[in-house]
């Protein structure tokens, strides 16, 4: 039996009596003040951590392999090692630009518990040796801005920000700093390119990691929100501790953003590795079950780039490797949930929609295919499909993301799953994203996008010679 | 070299089954295309840094993690690295970029400038599908915006490339275009309200891959099927950027930079590329025309009886009674002839290709000589001493911005006030007008450790600039302010010659003034950087006589004429009521001389108004030669259209001239003056048709001082303060009320009308406003004037751009003095 | 010996067809006089003759001045200049229009790849070939002598000999495809129906076969609804 339901003050977080590592304050309603955090064990992780060398601190986070929560979910810790050597200063970013469709899980961590973001970006900061830190929000999330910027000040004013440090020689500076708007600038080196004042558009990398030249052309550290949250509870409770939660390839919990067809949607704290998608949607800890009458078609497993999960993966355990093998990614962790209610070619259209809406305009193919991918599926919709456009969509997607791609297990078409991720012509992933909705749906659904052909009289395009065209 | 060298110089590289021999660091683009293999693209451009946007150059790439693609525009090569261009994964991916490019871009190719030389076109054929899917309206803007008075943009036609943006941004600093908006609606555009006043902008026209941005002068003039072309050299300035001039139906059209490692890299200004304008204008001098009394109008005439009165005239005239000003429009083969004529058949020494506004012909070719490639060394140190390059000589500023900002080198200014440069020098020193020379040898002075107050900058500024010099050093040296004398520019080279490994460019920036120099166009001086006394007695005999004692120069020819001394003046392109630095002493000249001859391509005032006899002269389009620029680099200048009119060839109107004299010039091509030039002169030995045709785009170096000593100091004393007055300073600007430019139908809006731009400080002082109107007078004569604020002019000094429309800076000038001071008074 | 009559059997078919109808026409070139027969052969449906340059029935110029023509020209004898169209008072959709166009009769072969070459059907071929001049100057015709009048008809110039019917048959050309992405016209060969003066059904084995069969697809269906 659920023990909480929603907590008015947290809107959409759900309490489901699992372990809380990153959302223990989240009950109470005034959980991102400086007072409530200090009464309940704020900054005492950095405490811990201060007493330690910078080295130790390091390791203890690495030997727990905190994963990174941005989306690749590369560990924390082993990221942090390729910074180069002697090349000062370094900085850390903070990704606080959420953006991904269905997620809002670190919007949460920033407007409930600012604190616990700080401790975890001074933990970074004193295992690195940094001196400067940069929190990057998302221009939308005005509340989280306010209270992270309330926040600073007020660990600025009690010394666990600034010159020395609770006393010691650590000195940090932590900089709060907000985009415009833009789905791009979650990607990190767009959003490197936005903090230096530039327009948001991704670096291409290799030939240049952030961590070997980032931020100003420096060694640069960026990390997720959720990911920095998990640190100040590492540090209080140690890598042993951490471990005990989650599975062995992905300790501790992580928070997952249900949304769409089920009773119960929301955010939901649960342990990595361990709980399955089944679990989570028809738990009665979690979200209690597809809506009344219907049944579960499909649903998105991990952010709106993630390929589609349908009701076979469902007893999949929500860990990066198991959901990657399977075709998909764990991504932002957020699941979008659709009943059979839903059209797939409408549901795929709104997706890729979005996707040509936030593309940077940088390079070719996703400037140039989303837009065209969408305009497709609208005009399939519209009742002037013709029967060579679904080939061509995933023609069109192939020269987005060249190769098979990653797509889940069909065992009614006998077909196996591609495991993620997808190749690209593309410089960032953005383009390969919107991808994702029209082969999983084709893939699966092409007998709804067939009954939607009407133009069955057309000539295939390609028969067309192109350089006949002319002036009128 | 051993094969265990080149083991360790080259990256071995697998191309489509071919090893190839790459060099560490080179990108893989450049690597294959070096050795054969074209890889497609649009962004990519080798003088600008890669972003790797419009993924056309994907090709499949295996460094040992299997095969993956890779934009080749951003992956330096490595060892063992496998690269498959042609593989069906490579095709695959570059038929689908290119379909992504077509699907918005508008079928605008039958009215389309770039359509027939649009490598978008070339490389859809070569390289694309063939046949378009994309059935969707396509997406529509307005069509050709104007985003500066020269450049017209078409974003319907963009492909996003980059290339113009980051050719503002990077190449010329100018970040006026950027993208904006997102998805498919990126575009590039202007910022509100400002529009891309580049001086550079044309180059974003020539390095469009597409038809977005084109040029006015040649919107709709032709198509490139229609154009013939010929490799020339930029006759507006004295960089000597290298140039293809194209051209249809004998009238030249269009004007592009050519990519010269040595000079332009294929950049050029708008001034160079738009200026040929000039050549085609409807007032240009077509025959030779006469005056027939001073009050009458010049008429037209016939070349006979044209000839027949410049015989008269030179006939039984004392040599000492005839001067000839200018020559920096000819080519070198036109100026040896010219200098021929005059000191070796005319006989007489008053001859200056310099009008009073540039340097003497010893400092120029007398100090140890930079190239610009040696001034843009990484790690070396730049001094200007000169103009602002950008306003002068625009391709060298872009080469020098790109040493300082990508190659590390410092740059150092000793500016009258702020420049082009000045956001990126290290040191931005301004001395008081006229003292230059004490802030030289300040600073020359602070490097051995005593530094001072000099020249109103204060010591530690001094010492500052001083310590960071470092590595070689080049001077760039000119005449910034046409209000002081050369005086203490002069002053200022010899004491700069005293710092450890310097070497000198000149930034004198008329035309070809440095070919005019070298052919011996100055008073005592003889072709190949000679004087009189070194040269004299070899040139006397080849042409049989030369002047015995050193002429005037401009300045002394004007006085001379106004004192009745002289009788014949010849104007060889030149226009001193406009140029010379005091426009009193220029039209007294003119009015007392006897006879003006005007040798011109196009009307100017001094011609206009005094000339009794004008002859038609052929422009650089219109004749064969080469030109000389600053760096002593001689580049042909190859004939593309026939002379307008009945206009000939400086070479060939001086060679009738000596010829109705009785005279044998010797002279009968521009290759034969070359010939000539090359045996008799100590540093063209170097100057054969071979070489030059060796040279191809580069041009042949002719190097060394000749026999020119180093300038010794000029002995001036430093002009006295008065607390009253300010110190003028008149600079030149890139667009003014030039004769080519105000014949230039796109550039002659471009020039601004005269503004005193002062130091926030005086104002309070003087007690003017800023924006008002002002009367700045001098013991010369006064100018209406708006007057602004501009914290780059250093207090007690008043900055007015040089012969602007309306009003012209030199009826303020006192060129006796060191420098000119005026009052400003509120009108 | 050779038979005398030989002579004569040899002028049999000579008599004979003396009294059978002429297989040539009278053709006086226009020239014959008052009741005389002055008979001339149909030309061929593709028969090139004298140029015109269309325009559209609004009175716009068809022709962009893209100097295609020029280009493909093998003889050389077509000169076009463009220019930037007034926006107030445009003389040719869009932003550039023929400033100059001259076609040298003396030099012209009526090879048609001009035709063919044009992006917007501006140049056709009329049926006239009869014209000749008396100056070279006036071998040169400008856009003034070449452009349709206000009927769309070609002007008739005083020394070329314009027979009926000449006019009607100004020469088409055939599309491959669509120009404009509307995919009615996708793969369907078709002449164009706003080509020149008159329009005409497709020659036959142009479109056969290649258009689908349930109707709204055919050429002449495409072209009724653009003339709609």
């Amino acid at each position: 039996m659920p023990t909480h339901d929603y907590i008015p003050h947290a809107a959409g977080y759900v309490d489901n009596d699992g372990p809380k590592i990153v959302t223990s304050r989240f009950p109470y309603e005034d959980s991102y003040t400086m007072e409530r955090s200090e009464a309940t064990g704020g900054y005492e992780g950095l405490r811990t951590a201060l007493s330690r060398r910078p080295a130790d601190v390091h390791t203890e986070v690495r030997d727990a392999t905190v994963l990174g929560r941005g989306g690749a979910g590369f560990p924390a810790g082993v990221k942090w090692g390729f910074m180069p050597p002697g090349k000062f200063p370094y900085y850390l970013v903070v990704n606080g630009d959420e953006s991904e469709p269905g997620t809002y899980k670190d919007r949460l961590l920033m407007e409930r518990d600012p604190h616990q973001l700080i401790e975890g970006c001074l933990i970074t900061c004193y295992a690195l040796g940094l001196a400067q830190c940069f929190l990057y929000v998302r221009g939308e999330m005005a509340l989280a801005q306010e209270r992270i910027g309330q926040a600073l000040n007020d660990a600025y004013a009690r010394g666990y920000v600034g010159k020395n440090i609770l006393g010691t020689d650590f000195s940090v500076d932590i900089t709060l700093t907000w985009g415009a708007g833009a789905y791009i600038v979650g990607e990190e080196t767009a959003l490197i390119e936005s903090l230096e004042g530039n327009r948001g558009m991704p670096r291409l990398k290799p030939p240049y990691f952030p961590a070997a030249i980032g931020l100003y052309g420096q060694p640069t550290i960026v990390n997720n929100v959720e990911t920095l949250a998990n640190l100040p509870w590492l540090m209080q409770n140690g890598a042993d501790q951490y471990t005990t939660y989650g599975s062995e390839t992905a300790p501790g919990t992580r928070m997952v953003a249900v949304s769409g067809h089920v009773k119960r949607p929301g955010v939901y704290e649960i342990e990595q590795g361990v709980t399955t998608f089944r679990d989570l949607f028809y738990g009665d800890n979690f979200c209690q079950g597809i809506r009344e009458g219907h049944e579960l078609k499909m649903f998105v497993p991990g952010g709106g780039s993630a390929p589609w999960f349908f009701p076979e993966q469902l007893d999949l355990p929500l860990e990066a490797r198991a959901v990657g093998a399977a075709g998909s990614m764990l991504g932002s962790g957020a699941l979008i949930v659709m009943d059979e209610t839903t059209d797939a070619v409408k549901a795929a259209l709104r997706l890729v929609r979005f996707y040509a809406r936030e593309s940077c305009g940088k390079c070719t193919p996703c400037r140039e295919g989303t837009t065209w991918e969408e305009r497709v599926l609208q005009r399939i919709l519209d009742g002037e499909g013709r029967p060579s456009d679904i080939d061509m969509l995933l023609d069109i997607a192939d020269n987005i993301s060249p190769g098979p791609y990653p797509v889940a297990a069909d065992p009614s078409q006998d077909l196996e799953a591609v495991p993620f991720p997808p190749k690209q012509t593309t410089i960032c992933p953005l383009g390969p994203s919107s991808v994702a909705p029209i082969t999983s749906t084709i893939r699966r659904f092409r007998h709804e996008y067939d009954a939607k052909i009407t133009k069955r009289d057309t000539i295939p395009v390609s028969a067309a010679p192109m350089n006949a065209g002319a002036v009128s | 070299m051993t094969d265990t060298q080149d083991a360790v110089s080259t990256v071995a590289v697998t191309v489509n089954g071919a090893e190839i021999q790459a060099n560490p660091g080179e990108l893989l683009i450049d690597a294959c295309e070096r050795t054969g293999t074209y890889i497609p693209r649009f962004c990519y451009h080798p003088r600008m840094s890669p972003v790797g946007m419009c993924r056309m150059c994907l090709v499949e790439v295996d460094t040992g993690r299997g095969p993956a693609l890779q934009p080749s525009c951003m992956l330096p090569v490595t060892d063992g690295m496998t690269v498959d261009t042609e593989s069906e994964l490579t095709r695959k991916a570059q038929d689908g970029v290119l379909e992504f490019l077509l699907a918005n871009h508008p079928l605008d190719c039958p009215v389309c400038d770039k359509g027939g030389e649009c490598p978008l076109q070339d490389q859809t054929m070569a390289f694309g599908p063939g046949e378009s899917r994309f059935i969707e309206e396509k997406r529509h803007y307005e069509k050709p915006i104007a985003i500066s008075d020269t450049v017209y943009l078409d974003r319907e036609r963009c492909i996003l490339c980059d290339r113009c943006t980051r050719f503002a941004d990077e190449v010329a600093g100018d970040t006026l275009i950027h993208f904006m908006d997102r998805g498919n609606n990126t575009q590039v555009n202007t910022f509100p309200d400002e529009p891309f006043a580049s001086y550079f902008s044309g180059n974003t026209v020539q390095i469009c891959p597409v038809g977005a941005l084109t040029a006015k002068p040649y919107r709709f003039k032709a198509r490139p099927w229609d154009l013939e072309e010929n490799l020339s050299t930029a006759w507006t300035d004295s960089v000597g950027s290298r140039i293809t001039v194209q051209s249809s139906r004998n009238k030249v059209l269009r004007v592009l930079g050519v990519d010269s490692e040595s000079v332009n890299w294929g950049w050029l200004s708008d001034k160079e590329r738009f200026a040929f304008e000039a050549l085609n204008s409807v007032n240009r001098i077509t025959q030779p025309m006469a005056r027939a009394d001073s009050g009458s109008d010049l008429a037209s005439t016939g070349w006979a009886a044209a000839m027949s009165t410049i015989v008269d005239v030179l006939t039984d005239v004392d040599p000492a009674r005839i001067g000839v000003i200018g020559g920096a429009r000819l080519t070198n083969e036109a100026q040896y002839a010219w200098a021929k004529l005059a000191k070796g058949i005319l006989g007489t020494d008053n001859v200056d290709a310099q009008l009073g506004d540039g340097l003497p012909a010893a400092v120029v070719l007398g100090l140890p000589r930079a190239t610009i490639a040696d001034a843009c060394r990484p790690g070396g140190t730049i001094i200007l001493a000169g103009p602002d390059p950008k306003e002068d000589l625009g391709a060298l500023f872009l080469r020098l911005r790109h040493a300082v900002v990508n190659d590390g080198a410092t740059l150092i200014e000793l500016t009258p006030h702020r420049t082009g440069l000045s956001g990126i020098a290290a040191h931005s020193l301004h001395p008081r007008p006229g003292e230059l020379g004490d802030l030289a040898a300040a600073v020359v002075a602070a490097g051995s450790g005593t530094a001072s107050d000099a020249a109103g900058v204060a010591a530690d500024a001094i010492a500052a600039a001083a310590a960071s010099i470092s590595g070689p050093v080049t001077v760039v040296l000119g005449r910034a302010s046409l209000a002081e004398s050369s005086a203490a520019i002069v002053d200022a080279a010899t004491a700069l010659n005293g710092l450890a490994d310097v070497s000198f460019l000149s930034a004198l920036r008329r035309g070809n003034v440095h070919g005019a120099l070298d052919a011996g166009l100055a008073p005592g001086l003889l072709p190949g950087r000679t004087t009189l006394a070194d040269g004299g007695e070899a040139f006397a005999e080849a042409w049989g006589s030369v002047p015995e004692s050193t002429g005037l120069d401009t300045a002394g020819m004007l006085a001379a004429a106004a004192a009745g001394d002289i009788d014949v003046l010849v104007l060889l392109g030149a226009d001193p009521l406009s140029d010379f630095p005091e426009a009193a002493a220029a039209e007294a000249g003119l009015a007392g001389a006897a006879t003006v001859i005007a040798i011109d391509t196009l009307p100017n005032a001094s011609l206009v108004a005094h000339a009794d006899l004008v002859l038609p002269a052929a422009a650089a389009t219109e004749v064969d030669g080469t030109f000389t620029n600053l760096e002593g680099r001689v580049s042909v200048c190859e004939q593309k259209v026939t002379p307008c009119g009945t206009a000939r060839s400086d070479w060939m109107i001086a060679a009738q001239i000596a010829q109705r004299l009785g005279k044998d010039l010797g002279i009968e091509s521009p290759a034969a003056a070359r010939a000539e030039l090359a045996a008799l002169s100590a540093v063209h030995g170097d100057l054969t048709e071979a070489a030059l045709a060796a040279a191809g785009v580069e041009g042949v170096l002719c190097s060394g001082n000749g026999s020119i000593a180093e300038p010794a100091g000029s002995g001036s004393v430093d002009p006295a303060n008065d607390a009253y007055s300010l110190r003028l300073v008149a600079t030149r600007r890139m667009y003014d009320a030039g004769t080519t430019l105000s014949h230039s139908p796109s550039s002659a809006g471009l020039a601004r009308s005269i503004e005193l731009r002062l130091n926030p400080a005086d104002f309070d002082k003087l007690g003017v406003e800023a924006g008002s109107v002002v009367q700045l007078i001098s013991n010369k004569g006064e100018l209406m004037t708006p007057v602004i604020a501009d914290p780059g002019v250093p207090a007690g000094s008043a900055a007015i751009p040089a012969n602007s429309p309306g009003a012209n800076a030199n009826q303020l000038i006192d060129a006796s003095q060191p420098v000119t001071d005026v009052r400003v008074e509120r009108s | 010996m050779a038979d005398p009559l030989d002579y004569l059997r040899g002028f049999a078919v000579t008599f004979k067809k003396l009294f059978e109808d002429r297989v040539t026409g009278d053709y006086r070139g226009g020239k014959a006089k008052e009741g005389a027969p002055d008979n001339k052969r149909p030309k061929p449906e593709r028969f090139h003759g004298r140029h015109v340059l269309n325009r559209y029935e609004d009175g716009m110029e068809k022709c962009i001045g893209c100097e295609l023509c020029a280009g493909v020209c093998p003889a050389k004898c077509i000169y076009v200049r463009g220019a930037d169209n007034d926006p107030d008072d445009p003389t040719s959709p869009g932003e550039r229009f023929g400033y100059v166009y001259e076609i040298n009769y003396l030099r012209c072969i009526h090879c048609d790849l001009c035709v063919e070459a044009c992006p917007t059907q501006a140049i056709t071929e009329s049926k006239l070939f009869e014209f000749s001049f008396t100056n070279r100057n006036d071998a040169i015709y400008t856009k003034n002598e070449l452009v349709v009048d206000d009927d769309g008809m070609p002007q008739k110039m005083p020394w070329e000999d314009w027979r009926e019917g000449d006019d009607q048959l100004t020469s088409g050309w055939m599309r491959a495809t669509s120009s404009a992405g509307d995919h009615r016209y996708e793969g369907s060969v078709h002449w164009a129906g706003e080509l020149g003066y008159g329009v005409r059904a497709p020659e036959v084995g142009q479109s056969a076969g290649t258009i689908s069969t349930d109707g709204g697809n055919s050429p002449a269906e495409v072209r009724s609804e653009n003339d709609g």
